[in-house]
């Protein structure tokens, strides 16, 4: 028996097991059907952001942001979390691509979030081994960054268990017990039934499956996404460079130990298995790249790896209760921004599971009711 | 297992130790997928190639189990560091464009 029961030992899962732990609660049990960043989390980009289109994503990264910030000072970063305040430099080739730079830099300058437009100069400036030919501006984003989710992980793993918090990985949860329209717990590979008086579905792209067979339909797709590393080089800039108005929006970050980082969305199938390998795609997220940085040509390809993007409709997370299933609540359906955002998904779905509500406003208009309503978010600034 | 003062090496790529490897498997990493995101181990230059076998029968004894009985970490394309110029000719073959006529 314990209170609150999490399917998945992601970011998400972790970091809410995290905050519950700041609350107070030590009741908590995590399973994960793999190993430890076994799915989307240690496939991410590492990037973290607040420079996004609709209110409610600035608002939440933003707080996430200054979490990650300070979990980074504190117990976790002692623990071995990182949190790099590196930045984003997002790159435009044309006068539109810097038109809506303003529009966006409007939106997060009047939530807080201080991005700026400048020049080509100061893309020599951020990123020296830049080429600013055809490089009509730049949006700025300072206070982005980004953290390492091995490290992320471990060290979550390592601080939740150091008080008492049972962690388990390689333990699959085989389905969620409902009693008369009430969560009484999940049945775990060789536990049998585990009692719980709330679950949290935590399990990025398998939540719809486990979801399902409670009549739990939630709308999202798994998209197929791509990335590729580098062998490691000597540190040669920090931020993440994006090419803005290039189609499937290609970047490239530097990680900690200086291997370069390289995605590009490509067409893919929803639902496509992440054993379907695409090789076309390295040479199809390299070559815009080297209009930025020609030198890339002389780097050499390590390793390729694919992930999910859990998108829904209108690209926003799932989060919070489940209408009809009482102690039930999902967080899910991140649609490529999971990590980034978790430390504030732990602390909203803290504030669901204990107060009922969460503590930003804004993430209250993402519960899964919104898509049966038909109150789907907006985008508040017109992009692309 | 250190006998003298000088550590062994299990990976060369991430200078990662015997007693690196046997730490993190006392704390709960004990399958080569969680070793790999652990220390780094399998994901340098050489792709496992001196490491995974060390790392393997250093887990094996540890566990008490035979290597052959443990699991193989995923290895990726394309195995063996290619040089971004070699991979970005194949894409101008494909489109029939020239990679400098851009």
């Amino acid at each position: 028996m314990v209170e609150i029961l999490i399917i998945g030992g992601g970011a998400t899962g972790l970091m809410t097991a995290y905050s519950l732990l700041r609350r107070g609660v030590r009741d908590v049990a995590v399973f994960d059907a793999s190993y430890p960043a076994g799915g989307s989390t240690g496939r991410c980009a590492s990037g973290i952001r607040a420079s996004f289109t609709s209110k409610e994503h600035v608002v939440l990264m933003r707080e996430a942001i200054k979490l990650w910030r300070s979990y980074s000072e504190g117990d976790l970063g002692r623990a071995g979390l990182k949190f790099h305040q590196s930045g984003y430099v997002w790159v435009s080739f044309s006068e539109e691509g810097v038109d809506t730079f303003r529009e966006l830099v409007k939106l997060h300058n009047s939530l807080g979030v201080r991005t700026e437009v400048l020049g080509p100069d100061a893309l020599k400036e951020l990123v020296p081994p830049a080429r600013t030919e055809g490089v009509a501006g730049i949006m700025v984003d300072r206070e982005a960054g980004k953290a390492c989710p091995f490290e992320t992980v471990f060290a979550l793993i390592t601080v939740l268990r150091r008080h008492g918090i049972e962690v388990r990985y390689h333990t699959r949860v085989t389905g969620i017990a409902v009693r008369s329209g009430r969560v009484s717990g999940a049945f775990v590979e060789g536990r049998g039934l585990v009692e719980a008086e709330k679950v949290l579905v935590a399990a990025g792209p398998s939540s719809r499956d486990v979801l399902k067979p409670l009549g739990v339909e939630i709308p999202v797709k798994n998209m197929p996404r791509h990335a590729l590393i580098t062998e490691p080089y000597r540190p040669a800039f920090n931020p993440l460079v994006i090419e803005w108005d290039v189609p499937g929006v290609p970047y490239i970050v530097q990680t900690d130990e200086g291997a370069f980082y390289i995605a590009r969305e490509i067409e893919e199938e929803p639902e496509e298995p992440l054993t379907s390998q695409r090789i076309d795609f390295m040479p199809k997220a390299l070559k815009p790249l080297t209009r930025l940085f020609p030198w890339l040509r002389n780097v050499r390809v390590l390793r390729y790896w694919l992930g999910y993007y859990s998108v829904t409709p209108d690209h926003h997370p799932i989060l919070g209760p489940v209408e009809g299933v009482e102690g039930l609540y999902i967080a899910a359906g991140f649609s490529g921004h999971g990590y980034m955002m978790s430390p504030v998904t732990g602390e909203v779905m803290a504030g669901w599971m204990l107060d009922g509500k969460p503590p930003i406003p804004e993430a209250g208009r993402l519960t899964l009711e919104r898509f049966e309503r038909g109150e789907l978010i907006r985008e508040r600034a017109i992009v692309g | 297992m250190r006998r003298s003062g000088h550590p062994a090496i299990v990976c060369r790529c991430r200078d990662v130790t015997v007693d690196d490897v046997l730490k993190a498997i006392d704390e709960g990493c004990e399958d080569l997928e969680c070793l790999k995101r652990r220390l780094g181990i399998g994901m340098g230059p050489c792709q496992g190639r001196t490491c995974i076998p060390i790392a393997l029968s250093i887990l094996a004894r540890k566990l008490g189990k035979r290597p052959e009985e443990l699991a193989l970490p995923t290895f990726r394309a394309p195995i063996i560091p290619l040089p971004a110029a070699l991979i970005l000719k194949s894409l101008d073959a494909r489109d029939g464009e020239g990679e400098e006529g851009r």
